[in-house]
């Protein structure tokens, strides 16, 4: 049988390349997409630690997540839709009218 | 010990990925097929060093992991948006193969009927209709706030890392009392139904409320 | 190695071979089984010239795909332009795994069950894999780099979605009567309780128009029609990995079949099979032969159906999938849940 430190490790580790992910694209679609690959790496947290200790709770709190995931993703691409109709650009750098 | 053990295969295998990545830059013009060739040969040289390996479940969950973070890495590293979205199914497929590792079924259908298969669909949506070409390098702007997020990226994953192995006692998995129905949707949906009732019916109303929000913000105007 | 483990691998191998043969021949024999319904309804002859009755035709047909230039045009993006067909075909195999086509047989000395999968969850893989369906045609409209294949692909993804989910709310009811998500527990529940679509028959309905839709058959293939967008999201594509998209077309037809004779018409049950009292393996064959039936009863109707029907516009079947098919669907699941309510399901 696996480790249990195992998942948890690739979880973190693909929990970091998001924030990396985050911090380092311009493309807001991109950005969003690393946005879900964090979701996914904490949904395999709980996932791990309700095997580890035979809990369902962890299940629950991944589906809700699941949901989440999934409503915030449908906004922000309404959002990242509409935005590109005014300024024809996807680049967040772009979107800087409320700066200073 | 055995968690130094399994750090230093993940910090190995990592490293790989990152030298195979690297390789395959450089050497630009055959590139798919070399990095096809060589992950090809990786893979055979594990297998022919340890036949006994196929059947043994730290070879294909590594296998997954390996993936995995070669996926994720490819989402960040690679600029043309609907590259990206391709790999990140790939990394949602892997993930789903990481819970059907970890004894949760439910979730492994679950994460493929609604991130692999509905949410990713509408990204793919997205970026098909904006037609969005490849950005330009990494390296193009904002030149040190880059470098800067990715050592402090690494910085964070060695975070992390250090507080998983360095864990509290943690309850002792007995797998004699491994109970058959765990992970099954009837267990899930005993929980969802009775415990977590108001919860479940709170993210239905997410759901709506997401929907009507989506459907009048990408609305054309009408004149 | 592990002898149990040997021994699942040598099964699992044995069953995907044969499984793959048996699904790629009826591909094959399907355009013919196309080409001779469609003459005898339009009251002409079929092919009937190569081989008796021309059998032979497909074979010929694949000669000729095989032969033909596979001309790949520089502009498309070439990974995903190569990998497109299969992804098309790939999801309808994995949905076929799950289909049990008899009882479990005591062959060789132990019990195999005749599927290639038997999982706990079936009806979620099928809800998987009928949704990763997708993917090949969005990917095939976008790597040909091409405004009409674009607009072709994006049509038919948008065509599938919409109907993938009155068909996952028809699935939802019959999950509803059987308890299970098993699909041997839904034969065996058909079994004792009587044939699926003799008390939920709306959500038959809906489910085979949804298979309709799902596989872009008459009357919703109008993403690949002719007339239509040049040809829609195979335009750039050219002999073998044209017939890719044809063939996955037949597979997605199959499956289809396989899943509406299994949640709906029992299955491989045959009704009073017991009293006839068959060996066990006698038994098993003639279920397999019944489950066999079915399917190319369902076949047959999808033939006839794209033969007799015309093909509805995109706003007339966006408006038929989420205005008709889905509230009725809803009500569907009501009224299932009123039967189960009431001990009737």
């Amino acid at each position: 049988m696996m480790p249990p430190h195992y998942f948890l490790l690739v979880a973190a580790l693909l929990f970091a390349i998001g924030c990396v992910g985050v911090l380092i694209r311009r493309n807001a679609i991109v950005i969003l997409m690393c946005i879900e690959l964090m979701l996914n790496a904490v949904n395999l947290t709980f996932a791990a630690f309700a095997n580890e200790s035979q809990s369902m709770t962890g299940h629950v709190f991944v589906f809700f997540v699941m949901t989440v995931a999934a409503a915030e993703a449908a906004v922000g691409l309404a959002i990242v839709i509409a935005l590109f109709r005014r300024r024809r650009t996807t680049d967040v750098d772009d979107a800087s009218l409320l700066r200073w | 010990m055995m968690e130094r053990d399994v750090v230093v295969r993940l910090l190995l295998r990592l490293i790989m990925v990152v030298v195979a990545y690297a390789v395959i830059r450089i050497l630009a013009p055959a590139r798919t097929l070399l990095a096809g060739a060589a992950l090809g040969a990786g893979a055979l040289a594990l297998v022919a060093l340890n036949p006994g390996a196929l059947a043994s479940v730290e070879f294909w969950a590594g296998l997954v992991g390996f993936a995995a973070i070669l996926s994720a890495l490819m989402i960040v590293i690679h600029p043309n948006p609907m590259v990206s979205v391709l790999f990140l199914i790939v990394n949602l497929f892997c993930v789903a193969l990481f819970y059907l590792f970890l004894n949760a079924q439910f979730l492994a259908a679950i994460q493929i009927i609604i991130y692999a298969g509905a949410i990713m669909v509408l990204f793919l949506f997205v970026v098909m209709l904006l037609n969005l070409k490849a950005e330009e390098g990494l390296t193009a702007r904002g030149g040190p706030q880059r470098y800067g997020a990715i050592v402090l990226g690494g910085l964070f994953a060695g975070l992390l890392f250090d507080a998983i192995l360095h864990r509290g006692p943690q309850p002792y998995f007995d797998p004699g009392t491994f109970a058959s129905g765990f992970g099954t949707a009837r267990e899930l949906g005993g929980l969802l139904f009775t415990r977590y009732l108001f919860a479940f019916e709170a993210a239905s109303l997410l759901l709506i409320a997401a929907m009507i929000g989506a459907v009048v913000l990408a609305k054309r105007r009408l004149r | 190695m592990d002898p149990a483990v040997t021994r699942i691998l040598v099964e699992s191998t044995v069953k995907i071979a044969l499984f793959f043969f048996v699904v790629l021949t009826v591909i094959a024999y399907m355009t013919w089984v196309e080409r001779r319904v469609s003459a005898w309804i339009q009251d002409r002859r079929g092919p009937n010239r190569v081989g008796p009755f021309g059998l032979l035709q497909p074979l010929a047909d694949g000669i000729k795909f095989l032969f033909k230039e596979a001309i790949v045009p520089p502009h498309v993006y070439r990974p995903v332009y190569l990998m497109a067909p299969a992804l098309i075909f790939i999801p309808s195999m994995i949905t076929l795994a799950v289909v049990p086509i008899g009882p479990a047989v005591s062959l060789f000395g132990r019990r195999i069950a005749l599927q290639v999968a038997d999982v706990d969850n079936g009806i979620l893989i099928i809800l998987a894999f009928a949704s990763m369906g997708v993917y090949g045609i969005a990917l095939a409209g976008w790597s040909s780099q091409n405004k009409y294949s674009l607009m072709g692909g994006l049509r038919s993804s948008a065509q599938l979605i919409s109907y993938e989910l009155a068909m996952g709310i028809t699935i939802v009811g019959v999950l509803m009567a059987t308890g299970s998500l098993r699909l041997n527990d839904i034969v065996t529940h058909q079994m004792e309780h009587g044939w699926n679509v003799l008390y939920q028959l709306p959500g038959f309905l809906i489910f085979l128009t949804a298979a309709f839709a799902e596989s872009n058959r008459l009357p919703f293939d109008l993403p690949e029609a002719e007339t239509e967008l040049v040809a829609g999201y195979h335009t750039e594509y050219s002999g073998m990995r044209f017939s890719m998209f044809f063939m996955a077309e037949y597979a997605n037809m199959i499956t289809g079949s396989a899943l509406a004779t299994t949640l709906y018409f029992g299955g491989y049950h045959v009704p009073g099979l017991a009293a006839l009292g068959l060996s066990e393996t006698a038994a098993a064959l003639v279920q397999v032969l019944a489950f066999c039936l079915k399917v190319a009863f369902f076949l047959f109707v999808f033939v006839w159906v794209r033969w007799t029907l015309p093909r509805f516009r995109y706003d007339q079947l966006m408006n038929l999938g989420w205005k008709a098919l889905l509230p009725v669907a809803l009500l569907h699941l009501l009224w299932v849940s009123f039967l189960v309510l009431t001990g009737r399901g």
